[in-house]
């Protein structure tokens, strides 16, 4: 059958897409949606194990991951609904003040 | 027969999600890149059924490709998102050893896979064993969600009503600006309450504080008696 090791590869491979794609990306709701893939990922990981292992631990984990990412998804969404408002814009180049 | 069937979907589902997460990177428009990452999430929602997890994969399906990308789309098309320019490369001196690090990595990652054996107790379990000890079944997550797991189910509860909070305050106009007429925190009270014989008295009391609406309105006096 598949073995544990392709479900943590796999896993790797979309975690560091998502990497790839928080730091190439330059429009705001995009480093968002790659986070969301990075936390995805991870969550694949924690199923894998938890199946393979027979515990049901890492599958609430999930469920709590997913929460999580819910409640981001609200508030990051505010914060750019924000940052538009302001700059009417997304690039987060254009928001630069804080940087030094 | 069965064995070959599962291998088939694994590397097809696999291919669907390493390929939708490459659209999603490679893709300028942000809602292309959206509908990407739907692809990502049905795909991986397939891979918890072949891991024995039909609990998580309807979860997956009904609060990420559901609920969080409807929001994400809601939010692409409210902002009118324009595409995004290529800009060129700065800090190009970099790129050699961004290419020597991956490359690193990429080398610690396949000695892992190909040399790292599996622990004898868990490993390279067939999914009918997986199936037979029903870990994923909604009855068994329920019970752990609810017994050993119950403060970190509430502790979620508390999250996402601050998460509630969170969005509303972020997102709303000031709509009320406080006023030379309205004070922050004074009450706007009837006239009538204030004296009972000037029912009907629409005028508005102007002032500058509280301190000031409760002298002009004679409601100044009428507190001090009651203490």
């Amino acid at each position: 059958m598949i073995p544990l090791k392709f479900y943590l590869a796999l896993s790797a491979i979309l975690f560091t897409i998502g990497v790839v794609g928080v730091i190439i990306k330059r429009n705001a709701i995009a480093m968002f949606m790659c986070v969301e893939l990075m936390l995805n990922s991870v969550n694949l990981t924690l199923v894998a194990f938890s199946s393979f292992f027979h515990d049901v631990s890492g599958q609430l984990f999930v469920f709590i991951v997913m929460t999580v990412a819910a409640a981001e998804a609200a508030v990051g969404l505010g914060i750019i609904i924000a940052i538009f408002r302001n700059r009417e814009s997304l690039d987060v180049d254009d928001a630069s003040i804080l940087k030094f | 027969m069965s064995d070959y069937l599962t291998i088939f979907m694994f590397f097809l589902l696999a291919g669907l999600a390493i390929g939708s997460a490459l659209a999603l990177v490679a893709q300028r428009n942000p809602l292309y890149s959206a509908i990407s990452l739907v692809g990502v999430f049905i795909a991986l929602a397939g891979l918890y059924l072949t891991l024995a997890a039909p609990f998580i994969a309807a979860v997956q399906i009904i609060v990420y490709a559901g609920a969080i990308m409807v929001l994400v789309v809601f939010v692409i098309m409210l902002l009118n998102v324009e595409e995004e320019v290529r800009q060129p490369l700065r800090l190009r001196f970099l790129v050699p050893v961004a290419v020597l690090l991956a490359a690193v990595l990429f080398a610690e990652a396949a000695f892992i896979f190909f040399f790292v054996n599996e622990p004898a107790g868990g490993g390279g379990n067939a999914v009918t064993t997986l199936n037979q000890a029903g870990t994923g079944l909604t009855a068994n997550i329920g019970a752990g969600l609810f017994t050993i797991y119950l403060l970190p189910f509430e502790i979620t509860s508390i999250l996402l009503l601050m998460a509630l909070v969170g969005a509303i305050t972020l997102s709303r106009r000031a709509a009320v600006r406080p006023s030379e007429l309205v004070v922050p925190g004074a009450q706007v009270l009837p006239m009538h309450i204030v004296d009972p014989a000037r029912i009907g008295d629409a005028t508005p009391v102007e002032a500058h504080t509280t301190a000031e609406s409760a002298a002009l309105s004679g409601l100044f006096d009428r507190a001090h008696e009651r203490e």
